[in-house]
């Protein structure tokens, strides 16, 4: 009951910070992940926009945050299952957001899924000291330009015939076997 | 003269990788009892594949039945060495069919990092990967962490059970009978998989926010890559994917238990606990834990990287440790890691080559070697201020009372040269196609220790002969050399013998 009292007034009081925060958020300049990774302390304290797909796993904290990862590689925009190139490891940053701003979002990207492209606006903490050294985007907006969706995988026929096939022999051979040591002879 | 193997050194070998080859058959059906679960048809079909090619030589191997089942130390060392280079071989097949590596040189290379538990890794867009092949991913942890030879030698009777064990780079037999011991090891790993899974999951529910299954989805990887020294994660950012002190505690107590040697867990189970502290194993590796802590601290205090103490420690710490440890899980991404010069840099090579005990699940030059190491050569030293014709006896502690022969002190140093030659073959490969010495001597550590950290350099895009190069150290390095040369021997033998 304390807690969810708790987690009311945190809502509250982002509401009151995000509503200039959306204004704020136009000014911001849009920077591309690998830029934000590579000069990390460049950034320190600027109030930043990111695109990409949110990925892996909604963190409720409990404390009136959801943690997510955000995705900006080719495969934000287009996954391997889903057809797309490959084009190296994936590039990311965390975000901590309000949970206000998690309301109505579409799972986030995984397997089969695609998550939701957005625009996350908010300030860089390069090595928070409060954090105990981490480095994320601390959230103040976020705009949803594309819904997740489901992908499709089917299986590989001549795969599985080939697995299938292999396993059968497999079988044949062991059952051969037993029958030999069996025999009287 | 060298003779040449005969046929029925083949047949012993052939029946012996038969045995190994249906363990791992069986092994496999979990990952694809997870794609069935999952609904993942796709991963399924590849699954079946490997299940099925693993099935198949297991009983092509069983079908060679040698006269006499005499598996002698060269038999028993050359079927550890091709069976960790046949496993990662078929265990990839899951990995080629997924889509998510650049040619099935990537995908053996990923199962053999997997395998010999280093976790460098080559996949690409792993935060859209099917669940049952990052489980697969970390089970190869699991199934090299704890021995797959050791597996087979629970399940199956039959003889050469001490040269297979040796073979695996476990040079301390806990109970009396090779097997005994074989099921103790698994034991421990059971009870310590129950345990971490509880405690990894129950975090990752409580203090992360993770709906009840996904929870316990990380828990099972994060157990998999920290007890087993692995260093795979399930996420792209590894560690830092979770950005809690908490978990990365969780993960820490894991990564520490996996470093720790079989002996030492027997001891703390059933043996005297206060004889754990006098073993030259146990202050060895305290000793430079704290050294190469203080190296690195010092390094990135002196660069300012991290402006807080709460920051340089944590950070610090965790990434010492799990240099250390050989586990390879970072809380910081490659470019940052790379910018760590100077003595940060340092204690960070240094303990990712000094490693973690004998016979645990960690790599690199091992505890014990390095005391000894320092024992013998203190008394060189010693011995040169004594009296011409002085004999000095030399003893450590060990579970019990040892002496430190010349021959115990030959082979320490000798092995501890054949890694320093390890890591300087990586290095050198990877100053040749321009890599910076820092980084490609930081990767090539990594890689030899079977460590996993990374500085970047490891990528799908690096030049083929490097990937070749790494995944040799990961093999030789695991093995601790002998079943290489044993093979290497065999071969030789098998040419230019008669």
């Amino acid at each position: 009951m304390v807690r969810r009292a708790k987690v009311s007034v945190l809502t509250i009081a982002a509401l009151v910070v995000l509503g200039p925060a959306s204004a704020l958020a136009q000014e911001a300049e849009v920077v591309p992940a690998s830029e934000l990774l590579e000069r990390s302390e460049a950034f320190d304290g600027e109030m930043l926009t990111l695109e990409g797909e949110l990925v892996g796993d909604y963190g409720f904290r409990g404390d009136g945050y959801v943690w997510v990862q955000l995705n900006d590689d080719s495969y934000a925009r287009r996954a391997i299952v889903d057809g797309g190139a490959r084009t190296g490891s994936n590039i990311g940053v965390g975000a901590r957001m309000p949970t206000v701003l998690s309301d109505g979002l579409d799972p986030a990207g995984g397997y089969r899924l695609e998550g939701p492209r957005v625009w996350l606006t908010g300030t860089w903490r390069h090595h928070d000291p409060e954090r105990g050294g981490e480095s994320y985007l601390d959230v103040v907006d976020l705009v949803v330009i594309q819904d997740g969706r489901r992908l499709q995988e089917g299986p590989d026929w001549a795969v599985f015939a080939a697995g299938t096939l292999l396993i059968l022999v497999a079988v044949g051979m062991w059952l051969r076997r037993v029958r030999l040591a069996e025999s009287p002879e | 003269m060298l003779i040449r193997p005969d046929r029925e050194d083949l047949r012993i070998i052939v029946h012996a990788l038969g045995r190994i080859f249906t363990v791992v058959a069986v092994a496999s059906c979990v990952p694809l009892t997870w794609a069935v679960l999952g609904r993942e048809w796709h991963p399924f079909a590849s699954f079946l594949l490997m299940i099925g090619l693993f099935a198949f030589l297991g009983q092509v191997g069983l079908h060679y039945r040698p006269r006499v089942e005499r598996l002698d130390w060269s038999h028993g060392m050359v079927v550890v060495a091709l069976t960790w280079l046949a496993v990662p071989a078929i265990g990839s097949i899951p990995f080629i069919f997924s889509g998510h590596y650049g040619s099935p040189l990537d995908a053996m290379f990923d199962a053999m990092s997997g395998l010999t538990t280093t976790g460098l890794a080559l996949v690409q867009d792993l935060d859209h990967l099917a669940p049952s092949l990052n489980f697969w991913r970390h089970l190869l942890h699991f199934l090299g962490g704890q021995g797959i030879v050791i597996a087979a030698l629970v399940l199956f009777a039959g003889g050469g059970g001490l040269t297979l064990y040796y073979g695996e780079a476990r040079d301390e037999r806990i109970l009396p009978s090779v097997r005994s011991t074989a099921r103790f090891i698994w034991t421990v790993a059971l009870v310590h998989l129950v345990a971490g899974v509880v405690v990894l999951g129950l975090v990752a529910h409580q203090v992360l926010g993770f709906d009840w299954k996904r929870a316990f989805f990380h828990a099972l990887m994060i157990f998999f890559a920290g007890f087993d020294t692995g260093g795979f994660a399930p996420q792209s950012t590894s560690l830092g994917y979770y950005h809690s002190a908490a978990f990365e505690l969780a993960a820490a107590v894991m990564m520490v238990a996996g470093a720790m040697s079989f002996g030492l867990h027997f001891a703390l189970w059933r043996g005297p606990r206060r004889a754990v502290f006098k073993n030259l194993e146990t202050r060895t590796i305290l000793a430079t834990f704290a050294a190469t802590m203080v190296l690195t601290i010092i390094g990135l205090g002196a660069t300012g990287v991290y402006g807080s103490v709460r920051g340089l420690t944590r950070q610090g710490f965790f990434q010492i440790l799990s240099a250390h440890s050989g586990t390879g899980f970072s809380t910081v991404p490659a470019a940052e890691l790379a910018a760590w010069g100077g003595l940060a840099f340092g204690g960070m090579t240094l303990a990712m080559a000094f490693g973690g005990m004998g016979s645990s699940t960690a790599g690199g030059v091992k505890a014990l070697r390095i005391g000894l190491t320092v024992k013998a050569i203190t008394n060189q030293i010693k011995q040169v201020l004594l009296p011409e014709g002085a004999v000095m006896k030399t003893q450590y502690y060990q579970s019990g009372r040892k002496r430190l022969t010349a021959d115990l002190a030959q082979s320490a140093m000798t092995v501890s040269l054949l890694y320093v030659a390890l890591f300087l073959l990586g290095t050198g490969v990877g100053l040749i196609y321009g890599y910076g010495l820092q980084g490609a001597m930081f990767e090539s550590v990594s890689a030899g220790a079977s460590v996993g950290l990374s500085v970047g350099i490891t990528e799908p895009a690096m030049p083929v002969l490097l990937k070749l190069t790494y995944m040799f150290q990961m093999w030789a390095g695991r093995l601790e050399f002998v079943a290489v040369f044993a093979l290497l021997g065999f071969a030789y033998a098998w040419v230019r013998g008669k």
